[in-house]
Order: C-alpha cells, then sequence, then structure tokens
C-alpha cells in the first residue's frame, strides 16, 4: 500500500493549523486560571458552542469508520447508532437541564462531585471517577486507532506513522494543557464544519462514481446484497441486541466523562433544552454516512481489512486532494474528541480520585495544575496501550458502554428520587458492572445487549435494597437534596415529567 | 388534555424508534432513495426533534421552566 504525496501533504497542513488555533484559543490566561475555567470553560458557552461541543464528542473518527466497518461486516445492525444518538439527545432533555443547575449552583465539574454532593459519599464518588476513567482511556485508543489507520493509508512510503501519531497526540495534550475546554471547543467547529462538508461530498459523488447515482446504488444493494438491508430476528445480534443496544446506549451517552463536560460549559439551563431539540439533526449526515460501508462491501475486493473499509474506499475512488480533505477530516475527528475526553478524564482523576481520596486538603491552585497536568498522563496511557498493547483493551472497548451506563442510577434518578439512598445506590452499581462484565465473560447475552442485563440487575438491586436503607437518608439532608427537592411545589409537575 | 399530549410526545420517539422496529424491519417501499427501515428511521431523525419541541413549547406555557 502506497500513500499519496498530495493527500498527506494536506492532511498535515489541517492538522497543524487546528493544533494552532487550538494554541491560539488559550492566550487569555484566564482561561488556565482555575479548574472551572480550564475545564467547563467558566460555564459561559451559549447554545451554539455547546452544540459543537457535543456534536464534536458524538461524531469521532470511530464514529465514521467503527460503523462504515460494522456495516461492510454487518449490514443493517450499524445503524443502531441512529435511535441511539436520536433518543440519547430526547433523553438528555428531561435530565440535563435539572443536573446542569445543580452542578452551576454548587460549582461541580464532574459527574463524580454530583453524586459526592448528592449523597455526601466519597466511596461513590471514586467509584464513578474510576469507571469513568477506566472505560475513557480506551475510548482514547479508539480514536488513536482512527488516526493511525488515516495516516497509514494516506502517508506510507513517505512518514513514519507511530512517529506522526505520537507528535500529533502530545501536541493535543499540549494545547489542551494549555488552552483547556477553548481548544477544542473553537477547533470542534473547523472540525463539525469540514466533517459536514466532507461526508455530505462523499455521500454524493461516491455512489456516482462506482454506480451512476444514489438510486442505481440502492437498486443494486437490493439486487445483490439484500441481507444488509434489514436486521436479523434473532441470533446473537438480532432485532431484540438492536432494540436494547440503542436504548441502553442512548441512556449512557451523557454518563461518559466528556459529553457531561461539553454539558457543563453550558451557560444557562435553557440553551442545554434548546441544543436536545436540534442535536438529533446531526444525524442526518450520519445515517448517510452508514450507506458508504455498503458501497465498500460491494465495490472493493473480497478480503479488504473491515477496518479500513471507508479509508480504502476513498482512496481507491478520489484524486490526491479529495483524498487529503477526506482524510484530515476523520483525523481531526480523532483529535478534537480526543481533547474533550482527556479534559473529562483528568477532571475526574484530579477532582475525584486525587482529591477526594488522596490529598483532601490540595490548595485551589495547586488542583489547578495537577488537572492540567493529567492530560499528558492520560493521553500517554492511552498512546502507551493503543501502541504497544493494542489488544488488551478489546474487552474495555466493548464494554465502554455498558459499564459507563451503570452510574446512571446514581447520576440522573437520583435527580427525581429524593429518598435513593447512598447504601442501595453503590451496591445497584457494583452489582451492575458484575452482570455486565459476568455476562460478557461466559458470553451467554440471548440475543440482548449486555449492558441490558447489567442496568436491569442494577435497578433491581437498588429498588429491593433501597427500603432497608431509607429511614436513615430520610432524617439526613444535605445542601445538594435541598436545592434539589425543597422548592417542590414549584419544580414538581416538571421534574415528574421528566421521571 | 395538555397533560395527554404531553404523554404522548414523551412516548412517542420511544415507541417509534425502539418497539416498533420488528415491524419495519423490511426493504420495501422503498422512499425517497432508503429503504422503509431506513426511511422509517430517518424520519424519527426529523420528528424527534418536533416532540421535544412541542414538550418544550408546552412546558413553557404552563410555566414549568424557569
Amino acid at each position: 500500500m502506497q500513500g499519496n504525496l498530495t493527500a498527506l501533504s494536506i492532511t498535515i497542513f489541517i492538522i497543524l493549523t487546528v493544533v494552532l488555533i487550538g494554541f491560539l484559543s488559550g492566550r487569555d490566561k484566564k482561561v488556565r486560571s482555575s479548574v472551572e475555567e480550564w475545564s467547563v470553560g467558566g460555564r459561559r458557552f451559549g447554545g451554539l458552542l455547546v452544540w459543537f461541543l457535543v456534536g464534536a464528542d458524538l461524531y469521532t473518527a470511530y464514529t465514521f469508520l467503527g460503523l462504515t466497518s460494522t456495516a461492510y461486516t454487518g449490514g443493517s445492525l450499524a445503524f443502531f447508532a441512529i435511535p441511539y444518538s436520536v433518543l440519547a439527545f430526547f433523553i438528555s432533555y428531561f435530565f440535563l437541564p435539572k443536573l446542569w443547575k445543580v452542578a452551576n449552583h454548587h460549582k461541580l465539574t464532574t459527574l463524580a462531585d454530583y453524586a459526592r454532593e448528592r449523597f455526601d459519599s466519597k466511596l461513590l464518588s471514586i467509584l464513578i471517577a474510576i469507571v469513568g476513567v477506566l472505560m475513557l482511556i480506551p475510548y482514547i485508543c479508539l480514536q488513536l486507532s482512527g488516526i493511525q489507520d488515516t495516516l497509514r493509508v494516506a502517508g506510507t512510503g513517505f512518514i513514519n506513522v507511530k512517529f506522526v501519531v505520537i507528535t500529533s497526540f502530545l501536541l493535543v495534550a499540549l494545547y489542551t494543557f494549555f488552552s483547556g475546554i477553548k481548544g477544542p471547543t473553537y477547533t470542534a467547529i473547523i472540525k463539525d464544519v469540514l466533517v459536514w462538508a466532507i461526508m455530505l461530498f462523499m455521500v454524493v459523488t461516491l455512489p456516482m462514481i462506482h454506480f451512476g447515482g444514489w438510486t442505481p446504488m440502492m437498486d443494486r444493494i437490493v439486487k445483490d446484497a439484500p441481507q444488509l438491508l434489514t436486521i436479523p430476528t434473532d441470533g446473537p445480534k438480532g432485532i431484540p441486541w438492536f432494540i436494547t443496544a440503542s436504548f441502553v446506549s442512548a441512556l449512557a451517552l451523557f454518563m461518559w466523562a466528556h459529553a457531561a463536560t461539553g454539558v457543563f460549559t453550558a451557560k444557562s439551563a435553557d440553551s442545554l433544552r434548546k441544543n436536545a431539540i436540534f442535536l438529533p439533526l446531526y444525524n442526518i449526515v450520519l445515517i448517510l454516512v452508514i450507506f458508504l460501508g455498503f458501497i465498500a462491501f460491494l465495490v472493493l475486493p473480497k478480503g479488504t481489512d473491515p477496518r479500513f473499509a471507508l479509508l480504502s474506499l476513498i482512496q481507491s475512488s478520489y484524486g490526491g486532494v479529495a483524498q487529503g480533505l477526506a482524510y484530515s477530516t476523520i483525523a481531526l475527528a480523532s483529535l478534537i474528541p480526543c481533547s474533550i475526553m482527556a479534559i473529562g478524564a483528568s477532571n475526574l482523576f484530579a477532582n475525584n480520585i486525587y482529591r477526594d481520596w488522596i490529598n483532601p486538603k490540595v490548595k485551589p491552585s495547586r488542583l489547578t495544575m495537577i488537572t492540567r497536568g493529567m492530560v499528558f498522563v492520560v493521553i500517554g496511557l492511552a498512546l502507551l496501550f493503543g501502541l504497544v498493547f493494542p489488544s488488551a483493551l478489546v474487552s474495555l472497548q466493548l464494554l465502554g458502554v455498558s459499564g459507563m451506563v451503570q452510574i446512571f442510577p446514581a447520576i440522573v434518578i437520583s435527580l427525581f428520587w429524593m429518598n435513593q439512598t447512598r447504601e442501595a445506590t453503590i451496591i445497584g452499581l457494583l452489582v451492575g458492572l458484575a452482570v455486565t462484565f459476568t455476562v460478557y465473560g461466559t458470553g451467554n447475552s440471548y440475543g440482548i445487549y449486555e449492558g441490558f442485563w447489567g442496568l436491569a440487575a442494577n435497578f433491581l438491586a437498588v429498588v429491593v435494597l433501597n427500603p432497608l436503607f431509607v429511614k436513615k437518608a430520610k432524617s439526613s439532608t444535605n445542601p445538594v437534596k435541598e436545592f434539589l427537592f425543597n422548592k417542590k411545589s414549584k419544580e414538581a409537575p416538571l421534574a415528574r415529567k421528566g421521571a | 388534555m395538555k397533560k395527554a399530549i404531553l404523554t404522548i410526545l414523551v412516548l412517542l420517539p420511544f415507541v417509534a424508534q425502539l418497539a416498533l422496529l420488528p415491524f419495519v424491519n423490511k426493504i420495501g417501499p422503498i422512499i425517497f432513495g432508503l429503504p422503509f427501515f431506513h426511511f422509517w428511521l430517518f424520519l424519527w431523525i426529523v420528528l424527534t426533534p418536533l416532540c421535544t419541541y412541542g414538550i418544550y413549547q408546552l412546558q413553557k406555557s404552563k410555566g414549568g421552566l424557569e
């Protein structure tokens, strides 16, 4: 496989421009003056910036490469991503504004912070932080393999791919350290504009190049590969899997530390409501992009590595310039989410593992420095695992969503259920994780998504055990509980609708 | 009345995108160049925001949002 010099130069040029903008967005020293400034931009971002930030989280290199590769091998199962993300935003309408209000009022910057204050439990916040960091690092690795594959296709024969991957990630770590959340926000705008333009371009031109248009393409798929267009009714991954995977992933989306980071940057609860209304429209492009996996299935030689389905399709269909723009879009879709993920993971580590557990008396200025410094540790770990032991993380990657969703009762249910107890919530979380890992480990999922079994067990444990501890919870209160439940008369109608 | 509409708007996206999937899992008819299954998913990318918007307006008119 030989790269293309024009494509490679464009890719490198665009990456470097974006890195430069990442640095420039941190010119003002204020962006790194406190954890709140650095990680959630002082909560001053309006609707549009939040849209780009949350969109940047969702539309990663892995989304494009992973979903087209699933479509290439598994057909329409790949479309589970559509109901998943549409419903994720719909569900978020009912709890994010409330969560944001609590976080804003009590100056919280992570979900684990919220759980600690809501339940007066450092144990719970540490558990949530550990789950969050543990699941996020493999996710960063996925982004890393995305850019690595892209550079391999673009630059084989011209550059040392590993060296360039490491350099670009270190540059991203550096600008994240320097500019905080401002870095990925401004660069996310460039990334999203490129994503929309390039993906639309591919969706229009690739069917034309290979079939003479969208309709002839669809006719070909219906005739030659109809099995791609529907979902098996049973088997290990059939309709029940599709439904439960969509639903559980939708509940999990905003449990990810990087998604929560995006949410906490918002300047008002109303901007989150508006985002919840409009964000599903992001999927208009995504649903069409998944069809590119079908094109790959029809036109690429049999035996192409599914991981490279989209990249090989781009390589065999376009000239240097279009290739270059497509590669740089995918590269940016890998680097920018990575920056937000690193901020989310660093924030969890510094606030909820270091401060809550190791050194509670840390000074704010020192905590800010530790949070920022953690970016290098997180990205370093991701590089280490991604490049040195790529296979060690496969399970964690597959289990990421199923693991993350287990904090849903602690974060979301607790916003609406006043008498939810700390003890039941902690046991539920642990039971949920144990069941998820057991189902995955033994392979007995009965055609249902692993995380669904875990979450069901989690809910059951919370509901059954809660009455045992409820007496204590009823008699004690704290500022977060006061804030959530005490102005009941005013907020109750809305709260109940959401629950 | 408003409450009933609200409940319907809350449930509709879930019913359409999860519960009804076994019934829309088919290729024909092809609409706007998309097999029926994909057309259905596409349709709800557009209709879900309308449901959310309806809920938003209803809650706002009741003064439930500050």
